[in-house]
C-alpha cells in the first residue's frame, strides 16, 4: 500500500515536472505566472537552561534543546512549484528539509496536489495535503508568515501529523455581513513519528478525517474545528518494555482506536494590533494516552517594522483509568504517564521585518509546571523540576 | 515654551500637508461594462486578500496589484486593511505555502493594470483617481 502510494506520488510529480517543461512562458498577460518556483525557510538557533528535559518544537522531533545553542528545532528550508493548468486548476508540489522523526534532514514531499476551482465558491484538492487540525497549523513551518519563532508547543506540540494523502473541499458563502467558509478533508497518513529514541512509531495507514468552519467579519476571524484520527498500528511500547504489553494490558492498544482533536480559535487583526487565541481538547479512546486540554493567546502591536509580542499558553492532561488487574498494569500506567502535561509558558519576543520578505525574531519562553509534565518534551524527563527557560533567535525568509 | 510649541505645531501642520500630498487618492476600478456598480470595502478585502473572489454579478474576480515600486500598492493596502507591505507579504506567504489561493496578479505598470481590468470580465484593479477614465467604473474609493 505504501509503495503503491509512493509510486502514485512519484508519477504525479513526474507528470507535473514534465508539464512544467512545456509550460507556456511567453504569455502576454501581465505576470500571469503559469509556472512559479518559490521558497521559504528559517535559520534559527535556540537553547534552554535544562540538560534534562529537552524542548522540542513538536513531537515529530526526536531530540530537543539543551544548554548548548542548537539550530535543529527551528531551521528548515522549503521550495514550492506551482503550475497553472488552465484558469481554474493548479498543480502544486512542495519539498521541505527539516529535522525529522529519524533525526535526519532528508527532504520530504510535504504537499503535492491538484486543485480545481469549480466555482468561486467551491474547490477541491486531491493529493498530498498539509494537515490543518488547528487554525494556522498548515502553515506552521512557514516562519516568515508567523509572528512568533514557532507555534506554541503547549498547543501544537502533540500534533505529529504534518501531511496526509487524500483530498479536501472548500466552500465559501456570504453570511450576514461576513463570510463563511467550510472545509472538509479525509485521507491516510504516510508519516512516522519518533517514540522513545531510537524507536519510531509508524503512523502509515492511519486515517484522518476532519473539517472546520471559519467566519470572517471585519477584523475578526472565528474558527471551530474538529479532526479524527483512527490509528493503524500499535504504539511501540512492546519494543520499549521488551514485553508483550499490548497483550498483557489490552487497554494500551491504540490500533483501530480514535483520537479526536477539537478546537476553537479567534483572531482579531486590526491595523497594528493583532491578537490570536485558541482552545483545544484532545481525547483518546485508548488510556495509553492522557486526554488533554490546551490553550494559548498571543498579542502583538506593530511599531514601524517591529512587532513586539506577548503570549501565554497552557496545557493540562488527566490520566485515564486502567481496569485490567494484573502485574503489568502498573508498568502500563507508568508508560501512559509519559503523556502527562501540566505546565504553562509565558512568551515574550519581537519580530523585526528587516527587508522585504526577511524577518528577524528574538524570543524568550519561560515554562513553569510540575515535574511530571512530560509529554511535550524529549530527553530525561525524570530528572526535570518542571521549570525551563528558552532563548531563541530566528531569521525567516521567503523568496 | 509657548513659542516652541507654536513652532512645533506649525511644523506638524506642514508635515501633515506634505504627507497628504504624498498620499495618492487611490480608487478601486472595474470595467465600466462589467455590470458591477459598486463594491464594499469588505468585498474588496475578500477579493484582494484571496478570501472570496466572487463579484456581485457571480463571475470570478481577477484582482491585479500595482507594481511594488511607486507606493500606490502600499497606499492601497494601508487604506484597505490598515496593513503595511511586510504584513501583506507575510499574509501571502502563509496562503501561498499552504497551497491556498494565489496573490493578485502583479502588474509591471499602471497601464498594465488598466489593460487587465479592461481585458478581463472579472478584472479588478486600483488606480490613482486621475488615471481612472470613462472606460472604467470606480466601485470603491476611500474617504480621506
Amino acid at each position: 500500500m505504501k509503495t503503491m502510494r509512493n509510486r502514485c506520488l512519484g508519477v504525479f510529480i513526474f507528470l507535473l515536472g514534465s508539464s512544467l517543461c512545456h509550460a507556456e512562458t511567453g504569455n502576454t498577460a501581465p505576470a500571469s505566472d503559469g509556472f512559479l518556483l518559490k521558497g521559504f525557510g528559517t535559520f534559527g538557533v535556540a537553547r534552554s537552561d535544562s540538560n534534562s528535559a529537552e524542548y522540542v518544537r513538536d513531537l515529530s522531533q526526536p531530540k530537543g534543546l539543551t544548554k548548548s545553542w542548537s539550530s535543529k528545532i527551528d531551521t528548515l528550508f522549503g521550495v514550492q512549484a506551482n503550475l497553472k493548468l488552465g484558469a481554474q486548476s493548479e498543480g502544486v508540489v512542495q519539498l521541505i528539509s527539516r529535522y525529522r522523526y529519524d533525526g535526519s534532514y532528508r527532504p520530504e514531499v510535504s504537499w503535492a496536489f491538484l486543485r480545481h476551482d469549480f466555482t468561486p465558491d467551491f474547490q477541491v484538492r486531491i493529493g498530498r495535503l498539509g494537515t490543518e487540525f488547528y487554525m494556522l497549523a498548515d502553515s506552521r513551518l512557514v516562519g516568515y508568515s508567523n509572528l512568533t519563532v514557532r507555534p506554541p508547543p503547549d498547543f501544537y506540540g502533540p500534533l505529529v501529523f504534518s501531511y496526509f494523502d487524500g483530498f479536501d473541499t472548500g466552500w465559501s458563502t456570504d453570511l450576514g455581513a461576513g463570510l463563511l467558509r467550510a472545509k472538509f478533508y479525509a485521507g491516510i497518513s504516510p508519516e512516522s513519528s519518533p517514540f522513545v529514541s531510537p524507536i519510531t512509531w509508524n503512523l502509515n495507514g492511519s486515517r484522518l478525517i476532519g473539517g472546520h468552519l471559519d467566519y470572517f467579519l471585519g477584523p475578526w476571524q472565528l474558527r471551530i474545528a474538529s479532526a479524527d484520527v483512527k490509528f493503524n498500528s500499535e504504539l511501540p511500547i512492546d519494543a520499549l518494555a521488551n514485553l508483550p504489553l499490548t497483550t498483557l494490558v489490552p487497554e494500551t492498544r491504540v490500533k483501530n482506536t480514535h483520537a479526536r482533536f477539537d478546537s476553537v480559535g479567534v483572531v482579531y487583526d486590526k491595523g497594528p494590533l493583532q491578537v490570536q487565541g485558541m482552545l483545544g481538547r484532545i481525547r483518546y479512546d485508548s488510556v495509553a494516552y492522557e486526554d488533554s486540554r490546551a490553550g494559548f493567546v498571543i498579542a502583538s502591536y506593530r511599531l514601524g517594522q517591529f512587532s513586539p509580542y506577548l503570549g501565554y499558553s497552557k496545557t493540562r492532561s488527566s490520566p485515564g483509568t486502567f481496569t485490567t488487574v494484573g502485574p503489568f498494569t502498573g508498568l502500563a500506567q507508568t508508560l501512559a504517564s509519559a503523556t502527562h502535561t501540566n505546565h504553562h509558558t509565558i512568551t515574550v519576543g519581537s519580530r523585526w521585518d528587516v527587508y522585504q520578505n526577511v524577518a528577524l525574531k528574538i524570543q524568550f519562553d519561560a515554562i513553569r509546571g510540575k515535574p511530571d509534565s512530560a509529554f511535550t518534551f524529549r530527553g530525561d524527563i525524570v530528572q526535570w523540576d518542571g521549570s525551563m527557560n528558552v532563548m531563541s533567535l530566528a531569521l525567516d525568509f521567503a523568496f | 515654551m509657548t513659542e516652541l510649541s507654536r513652532h512645533l505645531s506649525i511644523l506638524g501642520l506642514l508635515a501633515l500637508l506634505c504627507w497628504g500630498d504624498v498620499l495618492a487618492d487611490v480608487v478601486v476600478v472595474v470595467d465600466a461594462k462589467s455590470g458591477v456598480e459598486r463594491l464594499s470595502q469588505e468585498e474588496v478585502i475578500n477579493i484582494f486578500l484571496g478570501r472570496y473572489r466572487k463579484l456581485p454579478t457571480g463571475i470570478t474576480a481577477l484582482p491585479i496589484d500595482q507594481p511594488q515600486a511607486g507606493g500606490l500598492r502600499a497606499e492601497f493596502y494601508r487604506k484597505l486593511a490598515d496593513k503595511d507591505v511586510s504584513e501583506i507579504n507575510a499574509y501571502w506567504a502563509r496562503l501561498y505555502f499552504s497551497g491556498k489561493t494565489r496573490p493578485p496578479l502583479q502588474a509591471n505598470s499602471a497601464s498594465e493594470v488598466l489593460a487587465h481590468v479592461l481585458g478581463n470580465p472579472g478584472g479588478v484593479g486600483y488606480l490613482e483617481r486621475s488615471q481612472a477614465d470613462a472606460r472604467v467604473r470606480i466601485v470603491l474609493s476611500f474617504s480621506p
